[in-house]
């Protein structure tokens, strides 16, 4: 094998091909945090960045002349 | 041209005006050091004829087009302790250990306006009355008599009134610590931040008139750097989301352009102090925000580093804050509202990677880079198992990593933790998994960031890790220098 495929070959490992002692995870143990995730985080994150860039909009005529 | 002021208290400070000329305000300069400072500055060197580059910027563009004559020239007072003296036929400082640099606590520039004479100053924290316990600090280059000074410490200047007001004076201050701190960043002076705040140049008195927070925040576009504005919610002080994000920021080394509408006032915000650590006994989840005492402000109406509670008190508080911009660098996508919100659920991975009880435990975020994330473990090896350094090492993070601690009440006491997620800053807000790594002493999360947002089996895996004999590990605090009071 050439130096140039050996190279690429290298670099086309996956990160976790670079470390030792990696195990799968069992998917029942994320299952809770998923449903959090999808049901509840990412909406109300969604949810606040909106309400944050509406009070950033309103509060960008604040005179400050002290 | 150079006059030695020897100070056997504060008191002597009074002492100024026979040393400097009523245009320089010297009495009200003498009362303002004598305020704020400590007993531990025990000589100032009186340096004349200075030519200060931001009061020039000022001179040349208003000043010098005025029927009343100013001077062109600054005065620059500089601070040192009793080990300091000064030949004055030879000019020469010396002392006894001759490592003057040592011994040095910084200077303020004097202009020659009558009103408002306090300009560009970098003080050591360390000289100041009350100054809180960390501080965002820069080194400040020093050249006096020739000799090659250096002080660590966060600009400050008094408004000029009929130029500029307060928001531009604190526009100033951030931005000339950033090119102090960040080699990217060019320096902008006095002058320049006056025409970057608005589309045209607003000529004469016209700036004094008052800045908008929109107008800061185009300083900040205008600078190279990629604001964010962040306003406090409807609930007022009870958005504590907005003050966990205040101190997130500050604790990433960032300071912040921070108002007060009901004041319309604007300060920086450039440090903080915990409060002592107390063992409450209540259950509940608690944030970093609920541990801080004060925070330290560039306020200038005052000598840098004013000391504010969080809540109650003069002149005023951090809960008076209801905007603040931070002047972030690009790729920090996943904004602090998403962290705030994201931390609590991780959680529900806790009996995965074995968490403290959610009610007794305290988090702290803050962001970083992935560099000095690899520097803060490879200094302290032994905390970590070697399989979790090389996760570390060679995880391919983006430049910025948010980072997540928890740890318990007596952790926090001590300055540890029990756990620590890394958070990818470039994450998109719909992402499930955007974490690079989640672990705690016995055992870590690894995320694949390629294939995690596909399919979260395969882009995780566990690695169980041993705990090196370490009850918790260090919290990383890195960013803020502790001041060391005298």
């Amino acid at each position: 094998m050439s130096k140039d495929k050996q190279k690429d070959k290298a670099e086309d490992k996956k990160v976790f091909d670079l470390i030792e002692g990696l195990t799968p995870i069992d998917p029942k143990a994320l299952a809770d945090f998923k449903q959090e995730m999808t049901q509840e985080v990412i909406p109300e994150i969604v949810k606040v960045v909106e309400e944050r860039r509406m009070l950033a909009a309103e509060s960008r005529h604040w005179q400050l002349k002290c | 041209m150079y006059t030695w002021m020897p100070l056997s208290s504060r008191a002597d400070l009074a002492q100024l005006p026979k040393h400097i000329s009523g245009e320089y305000a010297p009495e009200h300069v003498a009362k303002r050091l004598a305020d704020g400072m400590s007993e531990a500055v025990k000589g100032v060197l009186i340096e004349r004829n200075y030519v200060d580059k931001d009061y020039r910027s000022t001179y040349y563009n208003f000043y010098a087009k005025k029927g009343q004559h100013y001077r062109a020239d600054c005065v620059r007072l500089h601070f040192f302790d009793q080990t300091v003296s000064f030949d004055e036929k030879a000019l020469k400082l010396g002392c006894p250990d001759n490592r003057l640099p040592d011994h040095y606590f910084g200077y303020m520039v004097l202009r020659p306006t009558g009103i408002a004479t306090i300009g560009r100053s970098i003080v050591s924290p360390d000289v100041r009355s009350g100054a809180s316990r960390f501080i965002i600090s820069a080194d400040h280059k020093v050249h006096l008599l020739g000799y090659k000074l250096t002080v660590q410490g966060f600009p400050s200047m008094d408004q000029h009134i009929d130029i500029s007001v307060c928001a531009h004076a604190a526009c100033w201050s951030i931005l000339r610590h950033y090119s102090e701190r960040y080699s990217i960043y060019r320096e902008f002076l006095t002058h320049d931040i006056t025409l970057m705040a608005q589309q045209f140049n607003p000529g004469g008195l016209v700036p004094s008139k008052g800045l908008e927070v929109s107008h800061a925040e185009r300083v900040f576009q205008e600078a190279g750097t990629f604001p964010v504005h962040v306003a406090r919610g409807k609930s007022g002080k009870d958005d504590l989301s907005f003050y966990r994000q205040l101190i997130a920021y500050v604790e990433s080394g960032f300071p912040l352009f921070a108002a007060m509408h009901s004041r319309g006032h604007a300060i920086a915000v450039v440090g903080y102090e915990w409060r002592a650590p107390v063992n409450t006994g209540v259950p509940g989840m608690r944030y970093a925000w609920d541990e801080v005492r004060s925070v330290a402000v560039v306020d200038d109406n005052h000598l840098p580093y004013l000391s504010i509670p969080v809540s109650g008190g003069a002149p005023y508080c951090a809960e008076d804050i209801d905007a603040f911009i931070v002047a972030l660098p690009e790729k920090v996508f996943y904004p602090a509202d998403a962290v705030d919100r994201l931390a609590p659920a991780l959680f529900k991975l806790g009996a995965v990677v074995g968490l403290p009880p959610k009610d007794k435990t305290i988090i702290r975020y803050f962001i970083t880079t992935g560099s000095a994330l690899r520097r803060f473990v490879r200094d302290r090896e032994s905390e970590f198992d070697p399989k979790l350094i090389q996760t570390i090492m060679t995880l391919p993070f983006a430049q910025f990593v948010w980072v997540v601690e928890f740890s318990t009440e007596a952790q926090w006491a001590v300055g540890q933790i029990a756990a620590r997620a890394i958070v990818d800053a470039t994450a998109s807000l719909r992402e499930v998994m955007p974490l690079w790594l989640f672990h705690s002493r016995t055992q870590a999360l690894i995320f694949d960031r390629q294939t995690v947002s596909l399919d979260l089996q395969t882009g995780m895996r566990g690695l169980k890790v041993s705990d090196m004999g370490h009850t918790a590990f260090t919290r990383m605090a890195q960013n803020l220098r502790p001041t060391q009071t005298k």
